[in-house]
């Protein structure tokens, strides 16, 4: 664990409201569940937000499982707060919730 | 690579589970939880208890875990 990496992730997590940690890019995803996590946003008509290619980022990539005490990727922050991987995000998106959650992230 | 069973085992060792269901291929897998531990907790704390139950195994041997999580009551329903 690198302490440093770890206040880089803070950092990017709170200065921006949506930050989604992906395989690939929303364009290309390279794994199944990262394109879905982009595709649920997609969905909720969010076109802006940050999205970062953990295999391009080794730091962040062997880093952001310590950060939230998440083990996997994709992982979608929101100001800051841990929403979840794609099953989460899927279910949220089915309940309605997750397209309050981008609305609340613009104001 | 671990056998659906062997996750299974995992999750039942670091997380009491009143019902699991585990399927896969070795290195993605789709679980079924119910556990009197999620209760009270919303759906990201849930997936953390399973994640921590797993401890070093996921990411070593497991690479995907896709999971529906449920307490006892919402499972009897």
């Amino acid at each position: 664990m690198d302490q440093n990496a770890l206040n880089n992730i803070r950092k990017t997590v709170t200065e921006n409201p949506i930050v989604l940690y992906m395989k690939g890019t929303p364009q290309f995803p390279q794994c199944g569940f990262s394109g879905l996590a982009a595709q649920v946003l997609k969905a909720c008509g969010v076109t802006d937000y940050v999205a970062v290619n953990v295999l391009a980022d080794a730091e962040v990539y062997e880093n952001l499982k310590y950060y939230a005490n998440w083990p996997t990727f994709p992982q979608l922050y929101i100001k800051g707060e841990l929403i979840g991987g794609s099953d989460i995000m899927k279910d949220l998106y089915e309940k309605g919730e997750m397209q309050k959650l981008v609305e609340s992230a613009k104001a | 690579m671990p056998t659906p069973e062997n996750v299974k085992t995992y999750i039942e060792q670091g997380l009491e589970c009143t019902h699991i269901e585990v399927q896969g291929d070795g290195r993605h897998f789709e679980a079924v939880i119910v556990s009197p531990a999620f209760v009270g907790k919303g759906m990201l704390q849930q997936h953390q208890l399973v994640y921590k139950a797993l401890g070093d195994r996921m990411h070593e041997e497991v690479h995907a875990l896709s999971m529906k999580t449920f307490t006892p009551d919402e499972w009897a329903k």
